[in-house]
């Protein structure tokens, strides 16, 4: 929890403050909202660039935690920013219902599934980014260009399945409350690769960092 | 070691390697109540060392004892203890003092605020400056005052007087005596010799990797003279030398206190062995 509060208070770059506020993006008609969620992941590499610069990890080991703690606390505090981005996102979609919506020829519809899809992107996110990332510190660079390669491949091939999967094209991608049952189980599924995508994270990123050496 | 000298913390065959640079079984204690100079030249292996006293390294070999416990039992205890201060290092310089120390103080149960207080007025020091609106010494003096109030009993100092002007070095040093008085123990890191010959109890001399010596500032520069000599030196000098530098007359050349009467040595300064011995140590 102090390390968490540390975070906040030493680390947070101020894009985190505006970032999230992308998620307004979904009102925007004709747009591949999944890019929204991009945001935050750039918010990340901003928060990791500003730590190095900061010699940020020195100053953290120097205190009485453990380097499990510091990557655990830092990985929670990103994935804070995350959450904070999907409940935007979902507020917008209500939003965007409230004043009519129309169908996104961009990727999904602005929807239920719109968060589950938002949910697997960081969970991807994060499983890429945050290992390479802690088994070097020095270089959040390379890790957030795997990182966003990846991000990009998902948001791509989710445009592709809205034309050419069954599932996706007649099912997911389709107004609310249309096929709820359907979406609101990819969501939870959704959901949950983002808690597993993530401990695993924090347990890949943990055991690299623990072996890193770190040079002053 | 004396009977009533306490090791506090121990070094036991240190290894670390890397393309280019091993750090070759360091072994040494740092006795309670003292201050030890660490010297040695640009990539000796004082920065390497001091890396893994504080585990931001994983070593090849060998431990660290605090209090007799090893490093690797109680990490976290044991950092509790330790104030690592180094020039070249400034955390967050945008944040303003209050904010670093109200972040830093929750992680020490035993955080001292009025010895907090009493170290920032002391130093001159305001809450509401950043760490990039402060001088570089005034910047280690605020390192100094969050290690002292969380009850740290070592300071590890890495090149805390680089760059500073005399006046600035002058005044570090103070503090670091000040410190001494109080009972705490320094482990000093420097190339800057002439402040540790005001303040050093002991000396450590790492080489290329390798501590080459361990002991009592005084009986390190007991156990060597300087030469002077115009010219080149003959050659039963040169087979006694330990070091040569070149001057604009001819040379200095550092010698063993046995031979001082043979060829009019006088006192060397830790710089000048320092010097000599790394200018033979590279010839060889």
């Amino acid at each position: 929890m102090k390390l968490l509060k540390k975070e906040f208070r030493l680390c947070m770059h101020p894009v985190g403050y505006i970032m999230p506020l992308m998620s307004a993006l979904i009102l925007v008609p004709g747009y591949p909202y999944g890019v929204c969620c991009f945001y935050t992941t750039l918010v990340v590499f901003f928060i990791c660039l500003t730590a190095r610069e900061n010699h940020d990890a020195t100053y953290t080991l120097t205190l009485p935690v453990s380097r499990r703690d510091a990557v655990s606390a830092r990985i929670l505090f990103c994935t804070i920013l995350e959450i904070i981005q999907i409940v935007l996102m979902g507020g917008m979609i209500l939003i965007k219902y409230a004043i009519g919506t129309m169908p996104n020829p961009a990727g999904l519809d602005a929807g239920l599934a719109m968060i589950g899809e938002g949910l697997i992107l960081f969970a991807l996110f994060n499983l890429i980014f945050f290992p390479i990332y802690y088994g070097d510190i020095n270089k959040p660079g390379k890790a957030f260009l795997i990182g966003s390669i990846a991000v990009f491949v998902w948001i791509i091939g989710e445009i592709i399945a809205c034309y050419t999967v069954p599932f996706v094209q007649f099912v997911l991608d389709t107004a609310d409350p249309l096929y709820m049952r359907e979406k609101g189980l990819f969501t939870l599924g959704g959901a949950a690769l983002f808690a597993a995508g993530t401990m695993m994270a924090v347990n890949r990123s943990a055991k690299k960092f623990e072996e890193a050496d770190l040079a002053l | 070691m004396e009977n009533n000298e306490k090791i506090l913390l121990s070094v036991q065959g240190l290894e670390k390697n890397y393309p280019g640079f091993s750090l070759k079984g360091i072994s040494f204690g740092l006795r309670e109540g003292m201050i030890t100079g660490f010297i040695g030249r640009n990539g000796a292996g004082k920065t390497t060392t001091i890396n893994g006293i504080l585990g931001f390294l994983r070593p090849d070999g060998g431990e660290v004892r605090y209090r007799g416990v090893p490093l690797t039992e109680d990490e976290q205890g044991i950092r509790a203890k330790i104030g690592f201060v180094s020039a070249g290092m400034t955390y967050y310089t945008r944040k303003t003092l209050k904010t670093i120390t109200d972040v830093t103080k929750e992680f020490y149960p035993d955080w001292d605020e009025g010895a907090y207080r009493k170290y920032m007025q002391a130093f001159g020091l305001t809450e509401e400056k950043t760490p990039a609106e402060l001088s570089n010494g005034m910047k280690i003096k605020y390192a100094l005052a969050l290690a002292l109030s969380h009850g740290a009993e070592l300071f590890i100092l890495d090149e805390p007087t680089s760059g500073l002007d005399p006046i600035s070095r002058e005044e570090l040093v103070e503090v670091f005596l000040r410190l001494k008085d109080e009972g705490k123990t320094i482990l000093f890191s420097t190339h800057i010799t002439s402040d540790l010959e005001k303040c050093a109890d002991r000396i450590l001399f790492i080489q290329r990797g390798t501590l080459m010596a361990d002991e009592g500032l005084d009986e390190f520069r007991e156990k060597y003279r300087i030469a002077e000599i115009s010219g080149k030196p003959g050659e039963e000098l040169q087979a006694a030398a330990k070091g040569l530098c070149r001057t604009r007359e001819g040379a200095t050349v550092l010698i063993s206190r046995e031979d001082a009467a043979k060829f009019e040595g006088r006192e060397a300064t830790l710089e000048e062995i320092m010097v000599h011995l790394e200018k033979e140590a590279e010839e060889a």
